[in-house]
């Protein structure tokens, strides 16, 4: 391999990547967004949705890596995945919030964060219990289409998740910027008491808000599977993390600012395996981290200042 | 039925003063947990005592960070780990570096040994355990300033963000610097301590005692910064960010007192876990860990100290001895009925299931933990609520002295230009204020009256002028700094620091007039035992100048008072901090005529008493009976000045206030 | 008393622990301009909040066209006729007047009537027309407020709660928004208005509430208002008196 193709699949294992970090950073930007509330359960959330997916592709009898489905049965497989797992998510995330979360929602200080960190403890030790806390290898039922582009390799899987992550965040933009209930999203996410006085139903804003984002966190969970072949009860810290720090560095709080950090810490990630030890890699993400929020706190296309008071 | 039970119990030491009661507590705990190894020798239980006995030091340690100061940290177990690498390491044979000449005095002091295991001649560490401790609280609270520092400036959540990852980058540090830490496998061969030639090797009951020892400390440390004004600077921050700097709390000082103080706590309590274990690894360090404190420090009460103790050694004894015990109850109970599940259920294992659980459950329906912080002051009796009365002012004024004006100007305001994005908040105002005047600034709401507190009070940016007092140049300085110098203020949202008492709040006044730092603190030396008890009696004073409205209220909450007496607190507040001048935004909105009369005649005696006075004032009698001389602002800018009957007269402040109608009728008067 | 729009009968709020009504009661009749006087931090705004649903009385009921409106949400209020014109006037900044407007029209139907709304807005306010793909935080304080008051207008109000029309505006905006408050009410809207500017409101509203530390203090119309020297005393209104 040249120097130049390994730049080029660095390029499409990143890209790949950074479409699942951009799918869960969106799930914390929009939470946080209206409530201003880092939302910890969502690391978990994506866990959990990895463990539904596997479920549900166990339930068309694909195991391991054995079994491969082409055309039609494929399409329709990973359409029925996707859904349940997303639907799955979804309503987890709507059941956080509509039980729990908004009990302790105006509540002054961090008792609304150090809920999610007990319901992001509660979820991460059920699967643990009933689970075990060995990695599961996760079906993958893609043949092994391929294509060469010079000597990096740009397989079906890679083609498969930019179109899924293409697809979901170009739905989403459409949902938050044209349709009625999105625009309330927007509205009440900069001016809560004002978007109240319209009429709009900020409960239902919210609970939105948690299904869309836990619904996109789902289908983070499933690329998770799909692209690692594993998946286990820890992947909900270390990913979250990351995509929490996707999430700031787009500045939280905005949409395409998600999608765009997301991309970039997973094209960090991808070349930090060949540039540096990838033990080092979360040393070096964090680093970013709090470089982004010491020196540019809202962010690279941010608005959102974290610091005010 | 459980508080009836109680009072039944207690009833026959009812009798006996609260002091004297905790004190007798105290001693018996005491006794008891002195005992404990002696009269239960049971070595497995004595070591899960000791157990309990570092977390409860490390929830101390989390509490000064979260329970006093607010500041969420959740990678805590970074500086655990920190601590204990840091004995481990100087300790043990995992790092030996050649032997030099350079180490031979450190041999002196018997820190290293000169080792041969065939080949050159090594350095051997032998760090003792009590230097340890001391010396890793000092290395733990560095990294606590160093990981704090970058991160100040963030809202409490990012702060949460960013520790954890500082939690998460030490133990891969930790993993991946294998030639110093032993990597995943752990570090071996960590030497016991030594008391006066004795190894204390793996016996557990040395190990409690010292543990105890620790935990004592402490507990005292915490309750001395605590009731101290390091303490009230931590909750003053905690409550409100933005009141505490303008009330002379350097915010970054105590913040990272507080993460350099709660990092030592760990820091020495990762000596002793260290020492105490025999060997460190990474996995012990963990989110998990961090987490596992965070929920003691919530389960017993933040910011509670013997809340947080209680809280981590009934966690720990749930984890070692309940629930050991109740799973073999539940599998029995499984064998005896036949069910495979329950004869295999193994509660010990869900133990972080249940710190889950505590966590939601405590943050849903006891947010306050298993002892509040903060007690409840007894509601005031009927005769104290209908007492008459008694406005007080004069007669208090007497002992709060007397301010001496130089004469020239106080404040001097010169072209302050502020700008929010587009908006222009102020257009190059200019004002003066005489040393020893009152002046008022009024204009309609919206009209720029608070940004131009708020600019000169460092709160908010200036975008060009000056601000000079006395002077000296205030723009560029920071909140803090410009209490310093003489100026306070008050809100006109009320801003008090709503979960501490009326005493609390104006003693944070005080702050920038004190001086005793953490050491002097803890000490509590005659020199800081005469500065607080003159630091309450001032305060007293100062409340005492609203009568009885404000001192038999001295132990209440501020948020359950009526919307006067917390302005009251507000100012009383202000004055605590010996101003110079004092900016009063809007001190008379929310009371009635009667009550707006009453502080009216406050605020002439303390200017009477020398106190210059810059006041935002909506009422215009009040401005009349109070101030010499009046700025109109409207739209950020000046439109008129001058003696408060020249102004009524002008044009321009007619236009502003009472818009073309009122120019209508003027003129129409004016005509007819 | 057919033609009653509003009514707040013994309401007592709480706001925290702050008693910021006692036994509050407005009328007010279909057609009308109200206006509530009273310094910062009487209750206006808890008043205000009050209509809207945003806080609940302790006791005592709102009455709305009739029905108890006291335990309803704020956006089945909204939905019943109740719009409001917010205290400094709280648009959504980084949303265009177009979508501002949008969302002031949020509980009613999507269709011709819509449109219909739409064009009286532009019609009323021509600057709001010119501006409506720019973000509403980049408008001007003037231009702000008739967002305001046409956001409030899409909602189909047949009473519109304004907090302080007037703050932070410069005269002669002042003098075009009371203008136009006119106007709308002209055409059929209630208007119950707080406003520090007293002279201005009462020179448009046909009655007024004064309010002091949560109480009412004084109820009449606008004329005997103007004349009553406690009004004059407290509002400013002294300043006229006293400069003829």
């Amino acid at each position: 391999m040249t120097t130049a193709d390994l730049i080029l699949q660095q390029l499409i294992n990143g890209v790949s990547l950074g479409a699942m970090y951009a799918l869960l950073a969106l799930g914390f930007t929009l939470v946080y967004g209206i409530l201003e509330l880092i939302n910890f359960s969502h690391f978990n959330i994506f866990m959990v949705g990895s463990f539904v997916a596997l479920m549900t592709l166990d339930a068309f009898g694909l195991k391991g890596q054995t079994v491969v489905l082409t055309g039609l049965p494929l399409a329709g497989v990973l359409l029925v995945a996707f859904l349940v797992t997303m639907v799955a998510t979804g309503v987890l995330g709507v059941g956080i919030e509509r039980f729990l979360l908004r009990r302790v929602r105006h509540v002054k200080g961090p008792a609304a964060m150090i809920t999610t960190i007990g319901v992001s403890y509660i979820l991460l030790n059920v699967v643990l219990l009933t689970t075990g806390a060995d990695a599961k290898n996760f079906p993958n039922p893609l043949p092994a289409v391929h294509y060469d582009i010079g000597g990096a390799v740009l397989r079906l899987r890679e083609i498969l998740i930019w179109i899924i992550a293409f697809v979901l965040m170009g739905g989403l933009s459409y949902f938050v910027n044209r349709t009625r209930l999105g625009k309330a999203m927007r509205a009440t996410a900069q001016d809560p008491d004002a978007a109240r006085m319209m009429g709009i139903e900020v409960d239902r804003v919210i609970m939105t808000a948690f299904f869309v984002g836990s619904a996109l966190a789902g289908a983070g969970g499933l690329i998770f599977g799909l692209y690692y072949n594993f998946t286990s009860a820890s992947v909900g810290f270390v990913a979250g993390l990351r995509a929490f720090t996707a999430a700031v560095l787009g500045g939280i709080g905005n949409v395409p600012g998600a999608m765009v950090g997301g991309l970039i810490i997973g094209l960090i990630e991808a070349s930090g395996g060949q540039l540096i030890a990838t033990a080092w890699t979360d040393v070096v993400i964090f680093s970013i981290l709090v470089l982004v929020l010491v020196f540019r706190p809202s962010g690279l296309f941010g608005r959102m200042a974290p610091n005010k008071s | 039925m459980v508080t009836a039970a109680l009072n039944a119990l207690g009833r026959p030491f009812a009798g006996i003063a609260p002091e004297r009661r905790k004190f007798i507590t105290l001693v018996l705990l005491t006794v008891v947990m002195l005992a404990f190894p002696i009269v239960h020798d049971n070595d497995g239980d004595i070591d899960s005592m000791a157990n309990a006995m570092s977390y409860a030091t490390l929830a101390l340690g989390l509490n000064i960070v979260v329970g006093f100061a607010g500041l969420l940290d959740l990678g805590y177990a970074a500086f655990f780990a920190i601590g204990a690498y840091y004995y481990g390491i100087l300790t043990s044979f995992q790092v030996m570096p050649e032997w030099s000449s350079f180490w031979q005095p450190f041999a002196a002091l018997g820190l290293v040994e000169k080792m041969n295991q065939g080949g050159p001649d090594l350095v051997h560490f032998t760090l003792s355990f009590w230097l340890a401790l001391p010396t890793a609280a000092l290395v733990a609270a560095f990294f606590g300033v160093l990981f704090g520092a970058p991160t100040l400036r963030l809202r409490g959540d990012y702060l949460a963000i960013v520790t954890l990852g500082f939690g998460e980058i030490v133990p891969i540090v930790a993993r991946n610097k294998s030639d110093w830490t032993n990597g995943a496998a752990g570090l071996n061969g960590v030497q016991a301590p030594r008391l006066f030639g004795w190894s204390f090797g793996v016996d557990a009951t040395p190990y409690y005692y010292v543990g105890f020892a620790m935990v004592v400390l402490l507990i005292f440390i915490s309750i001395r910064l605590r009731d101290s004004r390091i303490g009230r600077a931590w909750m003053a921050i905690r409550e409100d960010e933005t009141a505490a700097a303008a009330m002379g709390v350097n915010l970054v000082r105590f913040k990272l007192l507080a993460f350099a103080i709660g990092a030592a706590f760990a820091g020495m309590t990762g000596v002793f876990f260290v020492a105490k274990l025999q060997t460190a690894t990474p996995e012990m360090f963990g989110f998990p860990v961090s987490t596992m404190i965070l929920v003691m420090v919530v389960f017993g009460g933040m910011g509670s100290v013997w809340g947080v103790v209680l809280g981590a050694a009934v966690l720990q004894l749930l984890q070692s001895w309940f629930l050991k015990d109740l799973t073999q109850w539940i599998n029995a109970f499984g064998d005896l009925v036949g069910s495979a599940w329950l004869r295999q259920v193994d509660l010990v294992q869900s133990i972080e299931l249940i710190f889950g659980i505590i966590l939601v459950v405590m943050m849903l329906f006891r947010r306050e933990g298993l002892i509040p912080a903060m007690a409840k002051a007894p509601p005031l009796n009927m005769a104290a609520q209908t007492a008459n009365v008694q406005r007080g002012g004069f007669t208090g004024l007497e002992r709060i002295g007397r301010w001496q004006p130089a004469g020239g100007n106080a404040l001097e305001v010169k072209g302050v230009t502020v700008k929010f994005g587009g908006l222009v908040a102020l257009n190059a105002v200019d004002l003066v204020v005489p040393d020893g005047g009152v002046v008022a600034v009024i204009g309609p709401n919206g009209s720029g009256k608070s940004t131009l507190f708020n600019v000169i009070t460092g709160l908010v940016h200036s975008d060009g002028g000056s601000i000079r007092f006395h002077g000296a140049e205030l723009l560029g300085l920071a909140p803090h700094e410009i209490l310093e110098a003489g100026v306070a203020r008050t809100f006109q949202n009320i801003r008090l620091f709503p979960n501490l008492t009326v005493l609390q709040n104006v003693m944070i006044g005080e702050h920038a007039r004190l001086h005793a730092g953490p050491v002097a603190s803890v000490l509590r030396l005659p020199g800081t035992r005469r500065e607080e008890a003159g630091a309450r009696a001032w305060a007293l004073d100062i409340i005492g100048l609203f009568g009885n409205r404000l001192t038999p209220r001295i132990d209440q909450i501020v948020s359950g008072l009526s919307y006067a007496n917390r302005r009251r607190v507000e100012i009383a507040r202000a004055i605590a901090t010996r101003p110079k001048i004092l900016l009063l935004d809007e001190p008379t909105a929310g009371m009635n005529p009667a009550e707006t009369l009453e502080l009216a005649e406050q605020i002439k005696s303390l200017h009477e008493l020398g106190l210059t006075i810059l006041l935002i004032e909506h009422k215009l009698d009040v401005v009349t009976r109070l101030a010499q001389n009046v700025i109109v602002l409207d739209h950020g800018e000046k439109i008129a000045e001058g003696l408060p009957d020249d102004v009524r007269r002008d044009e321009a402040v007619l236009t502003a206030y009472l818009g073309r109608t009122a120019q209508a009728a003027h003129a129409g008067v004016a005509n007819g | 008393m057919a033609d009653l729009l509003l009514e707040f009968k013994d309401v007592n709020t709480f706001y925290g622990d702050m008693h910021a009504l006692k036994n509050v009661n407005y009328t007010i009749e279909r057609g009308e301009i109200v206006c509530l006087l009273g310094g910062n931090a009487c209750g206006k705004s808890t008043t205000m909040k009050t209509i809207m649903g945003v806080v609940r009385p302790a006791s005592g009921s709102v009455t709305f066209d009739g029905q108890v409106i006291s335990n309803l949400a704020t956006s089945e209020r909204v939905r019943r006729g109740i719009a409001p014109v917010l205290e400094a006037r709280r648009l959504f900044p980084r949303m265009t007047v177009y979508e501002n407007l949008e969302l002031g029209a949020y509980t009613q139907p999507r269709g011709p009537q819509f449109e219909q709304d739409l064009e009286r807005v532009y019609a009323l306010f021509p600057r709001v027309k010119e501006r409506r793909d720019q973000l509403a935080g980049t408008l001007s304080g003037g231009e702000q407020q008739m967002v305001a008051i046409g956001r409030a207008l899409m909602a189909r109000p047949r009473l519109i709660c304004m907090d302080e029309p007037s703050m932070g505006l410069s005269p002669l905006f002042v003098e075009q928004v009371f203008d136009i408050i006119q106007e709308i009410n002209r055409q059929g809207t209630t208007i119950f208005m707080v406003e520090q500017n007293a002279n201005m409101a009462l020179s448009i509203a046909h009655r007024a509430y004064v309010l002091q530390t949560g109480e009412v203090v004084l109820s009449g119309t606008a004329a005997e208002m103007r004349e009553n020297e406690m009004i004059k005393q407290a509002y400013l209104g002294e300043m006229q008196v006293e400069a003829a």
